[in-house]
């Protein structure tokens, strides 16, 4: 089970499980954002390769206009598959 | 336990509904379970993204061990391919020249315990152990 959308302060919330077989749905989501991003991702409760792809490949989009992606309230499993990817030296991660 | 799985993404829900039974059944510590679900993924993507040569199912054992747990995946009809062998992913490369490919078999090679390669009659099969550390988990 995995669901993306937004939450009443325009923040992209998403829940469950990010994996190779979601991946495309997330893409598909976030490839409509424009502008600085805030990702809540308290209620994530997984994220593979294809996951990590997803918010790397959106990222790059955004920051070549000066924006980017914030990912807030990050669960610690979650925050050492960031580390491990060196994701924590390439976007602003806020930890749950 | 021993289940076969089609080639399909579909199959990464059943997958990880079998781990957790296997998980409660044999009372393995279930912080593994992070490691284990994400090495599983991992390399079942992999065999079904990279040998598109047949449609013969993906094999998964599993088999509880001291402080932790053995998982196998056996792919079948399949050229050599080594994950075990991976170049390493420049994790401190800036931005612009950050890919996601590799990233998947990386990440396995970083979360296991112990990882094996065994290659034979046109079989690959690959085996990985999760173990609890003494501090916690492995």
């Amino acid at each position: 089970m995995f669901e993306i959308g937004l939450n009443e302060q325009g923040e992209v919330v998403v829940s469950g499980r990010l994996d190779a077989a979601h991946a495309p749905r997330a893409q598909e989501f976030l490839d409509a954002v424009e502008g600085g991003c805030v990702v809540d991702m308290a209620a994530l409760e997984y994220i593979s390769s294809a996951g990590l792809g997803v918010l790397l490949s959106t990222h790059k989009r955004l920051m070549s206009a000066r924006q980017g992606l914030e990912l807030v309230n990050v669960n610690p499993h979650i925050n050492d598959i960031f580390r491990y990817s060196g994701f924590d030296k390439l976007f602003v991660i806020r930890i749950a | 336990m021993r289940k076969s799985y089609k080639r399909s993404f579909d199959e990464i829900a059943r997958i990880v509904a079998d781990t957790a039974q296997f998980f409660a059944e044999h009372e393995i510590n279930d912080e593994l379970r992070m490691k284990v679900d994400l090495s599983l993924e991992e390399l079942f993507v992999n065999m079904v993204n990279y040998n598109t040569e047949t449609d013969r199912d993906i094999l998964l054992e599993m088999n509880p061990v001291e402080r932790g747990v053995e998982v196998s995946l056996t792919d079948y009809d399949v050229e050599r391919f080594d994950p075990t062998l991976m170049r390493q992913v420049d994790t401190d490369a800036p931005l612009s020249e950050r890919t996601p490919g590799g990233l998947g078999l990386y990440l396995v090679l970083k979360m296991a315990d112990s990882i094996h390669y065994e290659y034979h009659d046109r079989t690959s099969k690959i085996t990985f152990r999760n173990i609890v550390s003494s501090g916690g988990a492995g």
